[in-house]
């Protein structure tokens, strides 16, 4: 099994972990990766709200480099999926494509008609994959909330793989690796993401309702495949704890670094030692895991 | 065989019709705007949906920030219905909806509000309007424009000023020590090509 793969600018900087982890568990998982060649940015959920075309052009750009390299494109950031989807049935459509075309040409660059899929690493995981036999660490004991957002599921006329409003997916992945997904009501409202910045308290009151929700089910920690997502639940945590006078001190763990300590990979090889907000909490209690030391 | 002219007549049947309601007429019986509607459409929005919205409210119902907003989506699409347009341009609505897509999945008419509101915005920024999101996100788009890969810290230098940086300066040792953060940005391979086609997206559409 072989696929292109976009990591994107947030996991070559603040989401390290990710791209390492999804990188070793796919190798351990015997997938190939071919990293995209001379790959951009997909312009987030900002470019299109600049200029249609503009953003339809940044994300098709990656698209056609997949294209061109004729393998399905995975991306592990719901973002970079979810615009490369995006973008993807955009050059389905004869006006798209031609204008999408015209400044791809600019930049150098051939459109082919080869036709490959735009995939999520959660989607290759689930329906690609299946590691059920490969479970060397169950994760017994520990529990998760596995947090989804918008753009991995959403809308669903783009993705279609999982429900928009009340998915699965990453529960069913955590369940396999041993550990108990918690029904978490939140798992798809909006942290805010696309406006953390220059609205940041109304994405401080969207984070801290999620906080709340996962702390309230007694979760170890929330588990999630979005970077942005992240930025506002981990690298933030701790200013929305001063902002709110509160204390959650909830790790935050990307899904692909969960199935790598069930596949038995040492934090470390996952990148986990990246992390802002520590996950020892969550290494400690799966290495005290009495199951595994028996 | 029919003739052109009841060729022409049934095709503009078929357009008035959309989920059964005329594409001239919506609910409560004002005549849809359709300048405003066609630029909408053409930024990205959802074509001839926005005139089958029923104002059900299932959009603002599940909207996270519609408490906030002061046009919640349902109204905004009204509006737009409408061609209120100096109404929508002023509404904090455009930048406080955080394109979750909720409103789009729960929408039974296939009006696509984020859709339509991301539309909103790209005129309006294209208008002129001003305020700190307008300035983050062009900023953000620039800086996509000059390299092709985005350096987040130079993002918040160029938004926040030196303020921002000496405030989030904790958070920048800490990225730097866990090798997350390099000074050197990566950039796409021909930069110069990469953002000379991109510019001309935007005075294309600036005509
Ligand atoms: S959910 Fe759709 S039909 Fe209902 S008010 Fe919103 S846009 Fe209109
Ligand atoms: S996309 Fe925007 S308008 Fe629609 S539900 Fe989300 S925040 Fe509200």
């Amino acid at each position: 099994m072989k696929y292109s793969y976009y990591s994107g600018c947030s996991l070559h900087t603040t989401a390290k972990e990710f791209n390492i982890s999804t990188q070793v568990i796919m190798k351990e998982l015997g997938v190939e990766l071919e990293e995209l060649k001379d790959w951009s940015c997909c312009g987030g959920s900002i470019a299109g709200g600049v200029s249609h075309d503009m953003g339809m052009a940044l994300a098709a750009r990656n698209v056609v480099l997949a294209q061109n390299q004729n393998l399905d494109l995975v991306a592990s950031c719901s973002g970079c999926y979810n615009k490369s989807a995006k973008a993807a049935k955009a050059l389905e459509d004869p006006k798209e494509r031609a204008k999408i075309t015209a400044v791809l040409e600019d930049m150098g660059m051939e459109v082919s008609d080869n036709n490959i899929k735009v995939k999520n690493i959660v989607d290759v995981l689930i329906n690609d994959i299946d590691y059920t036999g490969k479970i060397k660490h169950p994760l017994t004991g520990l529990k998760v909330a596995c947090y989804y957002g918008c753009l991995m599921t959403r809308p669903d006329d783009i993705t279609g793989w999982d429900s928009p409003l009340y998915p699965m997916s990453m529960d069913k992945l955590s369940e396999i690796c041993g550990a108990e997904a918690v029904d978490f009501r939140a798992k798809t409202k909006c942290c805010g993401g696309p406006i953390l910045v220059h609205q940041k308290e109304v994405a401080y009151e969207l984070t801290k309702a999620l906080l709340d929700e996962a702390k309230s089910l007694n979760a170890d920690c929330i588990v999630l495949a979005c970077p942005l997502c992240a930025t506002n639940l981990e690298i933030r945590q701790k200013e929305i704890e001063k902002y709110y006078n509160v204390s959650y001190n909830l790790p935050i763990v990307y899904i692909t670094e969960l199935i790598g300590l069930a596949l038995g990979i040492s934090p470390q090889t996952l990148g986990m030692n990246k992390h802002v907000l520590s996950v020892k909490a969550v290494i400690d209690k799966v290495k005290n895991n009495p199951l595994v030391a028996a | 065989m029919p003739t052109k002219a009841e060729k022409t007549t049934a095709r503009k049947k078929r357009l008035k019709s959309f989920f059964s309601i005329d594409r001239d007429r919506q609910v409560d019986g004002d005549t849809i705007n359709n300048k405003l509607l066609n630029e909408i459409v053409a930024e990205g929005g959802a074509s001839a949906s926005i005139a089958a919205c029923m104002q059900c409210g299932s959009c603002t119902g599940g909207c996270p920030n519609a408490d906030k907003m002061d046009i919640p989506p349902r109204s905004l699409i009204l509006m737009i219905q409408r061609g209120e347009w100096d109404k929508v341009l002023q509404s904090k609505t455009l930048w406080l909806c955080s394109s979750c897509y909720t409103c789009t999945s729960r929408c039974p008419r296939g009006v696509k509000p984020s859709d339509v509101i991301e539309a909103a915005k790209a005129l309006a920024i294209r208008e002129g309007i001003k305020n700190d999101s307008v300035k983050f996100n062009t900023i953000f788009v620039d800086l996509i424009k000059e390299r092709g890969i985005l350096f987040e810290p130079e993002l918040m230098y160029k938004y926040g000023g030196l303020k921002e940086v000496i405030d989030q300066a904790p958070l920048g040792i800490k990225l730097t020590l866990t090798g997350k953060m390099s000074p050197f940005p990566e950039k796409v391979k021909d930069p110069k090509s990469f953002k000379k086609a991109l510019e001309k997206i935007e005075k294309v559409s600036k005509k």
